[in-house]
């Protein structure tokens, strides 16, 4: 047991972060969103620099590919890491050509990077897919998430089985994928939600002084800290299924509460788009609904843990 | 980061666990659902504590020269949290051995290091601890039991309330205030003070949550020897702060918690609920609330083992504790329903346990003002 970064643990995050803070953050987010755009330029950044893909995985670990996709959604950042970084090496064993999304046979709903994708990895039941994406497949979705949405709708037995048994791997990862991707906005809207109430001042003092707003605030910072143990845990393990599926739960719960608080505290202002907040609040609502959300992955746990 | 067990601490455990198995009579479930206080209880404790010292574990962490085996912490975590899953056999004694004995190590004078400590390490002696009154609760600073010196002695008046394990208790660690004019922090100090002296009262005060379970202690003109003061006079501020520190996370309750949650399932699978959609998702969310708990709990004793002060990482695991029982213990009532209801049934006994999680060693609020303080550095003002 040691829950201190290593060496090479801390010299990976201050490399992240150096990259990220010349290609990414909120301002960007808001430009690319604007645009429709997903962040190719980022993602050939990240590429060059060994942090997106498999590589990460392969030569250091999975906790370190989860570092980097922490601070990648810490960041704000329009790529899809979580997938390519930790779901594909995870499921396939092997990088696939992003961006990368990850969807439900059946399913018609809106996934992230779904207008954008090259490759798609698909829950089909027992095993996953990988399926190569053609242009037309693909429609977007206009949405107020502060992500890409889109639609894909791939033809019936589309692409390559990853075998049987592949899609409970798949799900695995992926709902470690969306924790980390909760992770990282969650400690960057609560970051910029305790900065707004040290500054913001009524009735004559800064209103982070209320016991009212600090304990609200000091909750969340309880439930983001255990978010985080519980990923870097997970993910140092290989992906457990208990161990995802509480990951996946507590996230997404602590998500939807911080995205209540972080509103209620921030008042008018956090509704703007002038003010970052929204980047990572609204992305927090997104990533509470994926694959089933809050309550199934709290049912995947039960099952996981004592279905006999 | 490294997020598992060595082999040899894996190894402890299960030589822990094979330990109790042994040596836990047949009935110690039953014993258990009356609580740590109850006269059962406290006097098990006696001769289970001593059979944990004879195998060198009761104070292993304690550093070789008190007797102990300089154990790390994660070593300690393993016993706190095999305890707490087994209702805390040890009673009131892990208090003694996580924070009485830890800070007479660092307070004590020699002659108070030889009386106390081997009769901690030794596993018989029953200890209390007098911090609260009638009128300084959560605002323990504003306590007003006055000891005044006269001449080998403190001569002690006032009272103390909510005290817990005072059955069978010889002594208690009891704070005062020993300048009548002095204020808050200052003029605080603490005294080992044996609980047979004359002048010292008991009175149970009967409560929901257990048999003999809090207690009111009245002093008056209680004489307790000057020798009995830990630490200089005054200082008792500091003294309190370090043992507190180590009282937070003293207590592995998540592992009672954890455990509690299995027997739940099992209990929903025998009565057929287990495929229950409402039911899973309140198992799978208390599920995740211990594991927050438990990973919460293990971050302070990360810190403890590289000997860092003590942060707001405390605070930040009592929180997360106390929603772990809360958790367990709403679900423990709603799986049974009335049959909850009854006094000593397992659900009951959970609940029980459970409802002062939020209450005891420094409440959710107070934890929560220091998390804002100190980790988020919200002003004062």
């Amino acid at each position: 047991m040691d829950f201190e970064p290593n060496e090479e643990q801390r010299a990976i995050a201050l490399a992240v972060d150096n990259l990220l803070a010349q290609h990414a953050g909120p301002a960007r987010a808001i430009e690319l969103e604007r645009e429709g755009s997903y962040d190719h330029a980022l993602a050939a950044a990240l590429t060059e620099a060994g942090f997106l893909g498999a590589r990460l995985s392969e030569e250091t670990g999975f906790l370190e590919a989860a570092l980097v996709v922490e601070a990648v959604a810490k960041a704000g950042g329009v790529v899809s890491a979580a997938a390519e970084s930790l779901v594909a090496p995870g499921v396939a064993g092997r990088s696939l050509e992003g961006p990368v999304a990850i969807a439900r046979a059946g399913e018609d709903a809106p996934i992230r990077f779904g207008d954008h994708a090259r490759t798609l990895l698909l829950d089909a039941g027992d095993e996953a897919r990988v399926v190569i994406l053609e242009p037309d497949w693909r429609e977007p979705v206009r949405s107020n998430f502060m992500t890409p949405l889109g639609r894909i709708r791939v033809p019936e037995g589309a692409g390559e089985s990853l075998g049987a048994g592949s899609g409970s791997r798949l799900r695995r990862w992926w709902r470690l994928a969306l924790a980390l991707d909760c992770l990282g906005a969650l400690e960057a809207a609560l970051d910029i939600t305790v900065e707004y109430v040290k500054r913001r001042r009524q009735f004559g003092r800064a209103i982070g002084s209320f016991q009212a707003i600090q304990h609200r605030l000091a909750q969340c910072a309880v439930q983001v800290e255990a978010t985080r143990w519980l990923c870097y845990e997970a993910a140092a393990n290989g992906a457990p299924e208990e161990a995802c599926a509480i990951a996946a739960a507590y996230a997404t719960d602590t998500a939807h509460h911080v995205f209540r608080e972080t509103h209620q505290l921030t008042g008018a202002m956090g509704y703007t788009r002038e003010h970052d907040l929204h980047v990572f609040s609204m992305r927090l609502e997104a990533l509470r609904v994926e694959l089933g959300g809050t309550a199934a992955h709290r049912r995947a746990i039960t099952r996981s843990r004592w279905a006999s | 980061m490294e997020f598992s067990w060595p082999e040899d601490d894996a190894r402890f455990r299960q030589a822990l666990r094979d330990f109790l198995d042994e040596t836990l009579p047949d009935d110690w479930e039953e014993i258990s659902r009356h609580g740590p206080g109850s006269d059962d209880q406290s006097s098990f404790s006696r001769t289970f504590c001593a059979r944990l010292a004879e195998r060198g574990w009761l104070t292993q962490s304690w550093p070789a020269a008190y007797g102990g085996a300089d154990a790390t912490p994660w070593r300690h975590a393993i016993l706190s949290e095999e305890m707490w899953r087994c209702g805390e056999p040890r009673g009131s004694q892990y208090m003694n051995v996580n924070w009485i004995g830890p800070t007479i190590m660092k307070y004590g004078s020699e002659d108070q290091k030889r009386e106390h400590l081997p009769r901690i390490s030794g596993g018989d002696v029953l200890w209390c601890q007098g911090f609260s009154e009638p009128e300084a609760g959560s605002d323990l600073v504003s306590l007003r039991t006055l000891a005044l010196r006269d001449g080998d002695d403190y001569v002690v008046n006032g009272s103390k309330i909510w005290t817990s394990y005072v059955n069978g208790a010889e002594l208690c660690f009891l704070l005062v205030r020993t300048d009548p004019e002095s204020k808050r922090h200052k003029g605080i100090t603490v005294l080992l003070a044996p609980m047979d002296a004359p002048g010292v009262e008991v009175r149970e005060v009967p409560a929901v949550v257990g048999e003999r379970y809090f207690h009111e202690l009245f002093f008056r003109d209680a004489r307790i020897p000057a020798s009995a003061r830990l630490g200089p006079e005054g200082e008792g501020w500091s003294v309190v702060s370090y043992a507190l520190a180590y009282e937070r996370v003293g207590a592995m309750r998540y592992a009672r918690a954890g455990l509690t949650l299995d027997a739940l399932a099992a209990a929903a699978a025998e009565r057929g609920r287990l495929d229950d959609p409402a039911v899973q998702e309140k198992l799978g969310a208390a599920r995740a609330a211990v594991e927050a708990s438990r990973l919460l709990s293990y971050r302070v004793i990360d810190l403890r083992a590289r000997g860092s002060e003590p942060t707001a990482d405390t605070n930040i695991a009592r929180v997360a504790g106390t929603m772990c029982e809360n958790a367990v213990s709403n679900l423990a009532l709603e799986l049974f329903g009335a049959e909850a209801l009854e006094y000593g049934t397992f659900a009951e006994s959970y609940f029980r346990l459970a409802m002062t999680a939020g209450v005891a060693v420094g409440t959710t609020e107070i934890n929560l003002n220091l998390i804002a303080s100190r980790s988020l550095d919200l002003p004062h003002e």
